[in-house]
C-alpha cells in the first residue's frame, strides 16, 4: 500500500503556520502595550492602551467627526483605486515599452532617474494643481507607486534566456507568442515583486496626501487628532491603516502564488 | 601650481564630454519648459516658468523673502543625521541577526511585520511625543530609510557559498575571521545598495516629516507656499530636494566605487 504523502496544511491553517512568528509578534506586542500602560499609568496623551485605541472604533462617538464609516471607507476607496490603475497602467505601459528595443533604451533612464527622487514632495504641487478631495490623493498614491511596477515589469520582460528566444524563434514563433508564452510567463515574479511594493507605496500616498489637506479619510483623522492631542483615534487609525496595508500585500501574495503555482513547489522542495 | 589648474580644466572637460548628453537634455528641457510657458500664456500660479522659479532662488530681493538657508539647512541636517543613523543601525542589526541564531528569530518577524507597516503614517504620532523640531523629522525619515538596509545587509551576509565557508572553517578560521574576512567583504554590494534605497527614503522622511508639523524645512516651505498658491518656489524647493536627494546617491555612488575597487575591474573584464 503506498504511504500518503504528508499533507501540508491547507487554507487558513497553511497561512497560520507560515505566518505564526508575525501573528505571534503583533499578540504580544499588543499585550505588552497593555500591560506597559497599566503598570506604568501613561497618561493617555502619550500612550493609549490598544483596549482605548481600538474601543474608539467601536464604540458610538459623540463627535460626528469620528465617522469611522466615511473615514475608512475613504482610504480603503483612495487606496484601492489607486492600486488598481498602478497595477493597470504600470503593466501595460510596460508591455509597450518592453515591445521596442528602441523605446526601453530610450524610457527606462528616464523612469529609473524619476523613481530615484523624493516624488511624494509633489504632493503640495498636485493639490494646487486639483484641489482638494479623493482624486488629488489617488494621484498622489499613484505617483508614487506606479515606477516601481513599471521598471519592475520592463525588467521583467527583458530579462529572458536569450537561448530561448532564439529557439523559439528558429520555429517561427511570432512577436505576439514570444510575449504570451515566453515574456510575459516571465516576468511575473518581477511584476508581483513591484506589486507588493505598489501595494505599501499607495497606503502611503494616499495617507500622506490626506495629511498635507484633505477634509476625510484617516490620514485627516490621525492630523486633526494630533492637533487635539486625541491620540486614542490616532492609534485607531494607524490600526486601521496598518490593518489596510498588510491586507492589501497579503492579498498580493496570494494572487501570486495563485498566478504561479510552479514556485509554491519550489519553495516547498526547498 | 600649473599642473592642479590643468587637472582641474581636465576634469570639467572630461566631465562635459561625458556627461554631455545628460547635460543637453537638461538645457533642452528648461528651453523648452519656458516656451510652452510663454507661448501658451500658462498662469503662474499652475506653473511657473524657469525663469520665475530659479528668480526666487537667484534673485536677491525675491530670494530674501524665503529664507532659503535656513530652509536648506534644516533638511540637509535632518537628511544626513538620519541617513548616518540608518546606515549605522541598520548594518549593526543586520550584523546581529547574521552573527546569532537566536537574535534572527526573536528579531526576524519583528522587523517583517514593522516592513509591511506604511511607516509614514506614523509621523504625527513622534510630533505628540517629541513636539516640533528636528528630533521627530530624524526619527520618521530612520524608521522608513531602516529596513532597506537591514534586510540588503543580512541577505549579502548570508548568502556566501557555503563551499568557501566549509573551506575556511576547515582551516580552523574564527567566527570574527569568518565575518571580516569572507561575510562583510562580501556583503558591501547588498549594503551599498541598500544605503543607496535608503538615501531617497531619509529625503522622504524629512519632507514628508516637514508637511506634517515643522517650523522650518523645504517641506515646510513647499507646504507654506502651497497655502499662499505660491508656486515659484514650491518648484524651486522640489528642484532643491531633487538635487539634494541626487547628490547624496552620487555620494554613495562615489563611496561605494573607493570600498569595492574589485567592482569596476568585474565590470570591465
Amino acid at each position: 500500500m503506498r504511504q500518503p504523502i504528508r499533507q501540508e496544511p491547507r487554507g487558513i491553517g497553511k497561512a497560520l503556520k507560515r505566518h505564526y512568528p508575525s501573528v505571534l509578534v503583533v499578540f504580544v506586542l499588543f499585550l505588552v502595550w497593555q500591560a506597559a500602560v497599566w503598570v506604568f499609568s501613561i497618561p493617555e496623551y502619550v500612550l493609549p492602551s490598544p483596549i482605548t485605541s481600538l474601543g474608539h472604533l467601536f464604540v458610538r462617538q459623540p463627535d460626528a467627526f469620528y465617522n469611522w464609516k466615511l473615514q475608512i471607507s475613504t482610504t480603503v476607496s483612495e487606496v484601492l483605486i489607486s492600486f488598481a490603475v498602478t497595477a493597470a497602467a504600470g503593466i501595460l505601459l510596460a508591455i509597450l515599452i518592453a515591445w521596442s528595443q528602441w523605446l526601453r533604451n530610450l524610457i527606462m533612464p528616464f523612469f529609473i532617474f524619476v523613481n530615484s527622487l523624493p516624488l511624494i514632495a509633489i504632493a503640495p504641487i498636485i493639490l494646487l494643481w486639483f484641489g482638494y478631495g479623493l482624486f488629488t490623493n489617488i494621484l498622489i498614491a499613484f505617483l508614487v507607486s506606479f515606477f516601481p511596477v513599471i521598471i519592475n515589469t520592463t525588467t521583467g520582460l527583458g530579462e529572458v534566456d536569450d537561448d530561448l528566444i532564439d529557439l523559439v524563434r528558429y520555429l517561427k514563433a511570432s512577436k505576439w507568442q514570444i510575449f504570451l508564452k515566453i515574456r510575459i510567463p516571465n516576468s511575473l515574479p518581477y511584476i508581483f515583486s513591484g506589486l507588493k511594493i505598489a501595494s505599501t507605496m499607495c497606503v502611503v500616498g494616499a495617507i500622506v496626501g490626506e495629511f498635507v489637506a484633505s477634509d476625510r479619510g484617516l490620514g485627516y483623522i490621525v492630523i486633526n487628532s494630533q492637533f487635539t492631542m486625541d491620540t486614542p483615534p490616532i492609534f485607531a487609525a494607524l490600526i486601521v491603516v496598518s490593518l489596510l496595508g498588510v491586507a492589501l500585500f497579503g492579498f498580493v501574495s496570494l494572487v501570486e502564488r495563485i498566478a504561479m503555482p510552479w514556485r509554491q513547489s519550489e519553495t516547498l522542495a526547498v | 601650481m600649473k599642473a592642479v589648474v590643468l587637472s582641474v580644466k581636465g576634469f570639467i572637460i572630461r566631465f562635459f564630454v561625458r556627461h554631455y548628453t545628460k547635460i543637453l537634455s537638461l538645457a533642452a528641457f528648461l528651453l523648452l519648459w519656458q516656451l510652452v510657458i510663454t507661448v501658451f500664456g500658462i498662469k503662474q500660479f499652475i506653473i511657473p516658468s524657469p525663469l520665475a522659479t530659479f528668480s526666487t532662488l537667484f534673485v536677491p530681493e525675491i530670494a530674501q523673502r524665503y529664507n532659503w538657508l535656513l530652509h536648506i539647512r534644516t533638511t540637509v541636517s535632518e537628511v544626513l543625521i538620519s541617513f548616518a543613523v540608518t546606515a549605522a543601525s541598520g548594518i549593526f542589526v543586520a550584523l546581529l541577526i547574521t552573527w546569532s541564531k537566536a537574535l534572527r528569530r526573536i528579531i526576524t518577524p519583528v522587523l517583517t511585520l514593522l516592513n509591511s507597516l506604511p511607516k509614514i503614517a506614523f509621523a504625527p504620532l513622534f510630533l505628540i511625543w517629541f513636539g516640533y523640531g528636528l528630533v521627530p523629522n530624524v526619527i520618521i525619515a530612520v524608521l522608513i530609510a531602516f529596513f532597506p538596509v537591514v534586510i540588503n545587509t543580512a541577505t549579502g551576509l548570508s548568502a556566501v557559498e557555503e563551499d568557501l565557508l566549509d573551506l575556511v572553517r576547515y582551516l580552523h578560521a574564527s567566527k570574527p575571521q569568518i565575518f571580516l574576512k569572507i561575510r562583510i567583504p562580501n556583503s558591501l554590494p547588498y549594503i551599498f545598495s541598500g544605503l543607496k534605497i535608503s538615501t531617497t527614503l531619509c529625503v522622504v522622511g524629512a519632507i514628508v516629516g516637514e508637511f506634517v508639523a515643522s517650523a522650518s524645512g523645504l517641506g515646510y516651505l513647499l507646504k507654506d507656499a502651497q497655502a499662499m498658491i505660491d508656486s515659484p518656489p514650491m518648484f524651486a524647493s522640489l528642484i532643491l530636494i531633487s538635487i539634494f536627494g541626487l547628490s547624496l546617491f552620487a555620494a554613495i555612488s562615489i563611496l561605494e566605487r573607493l570600498a569595492m575597487p574589485w567592482q569596476d575591474r568585474v565590470k570591465e573584464s
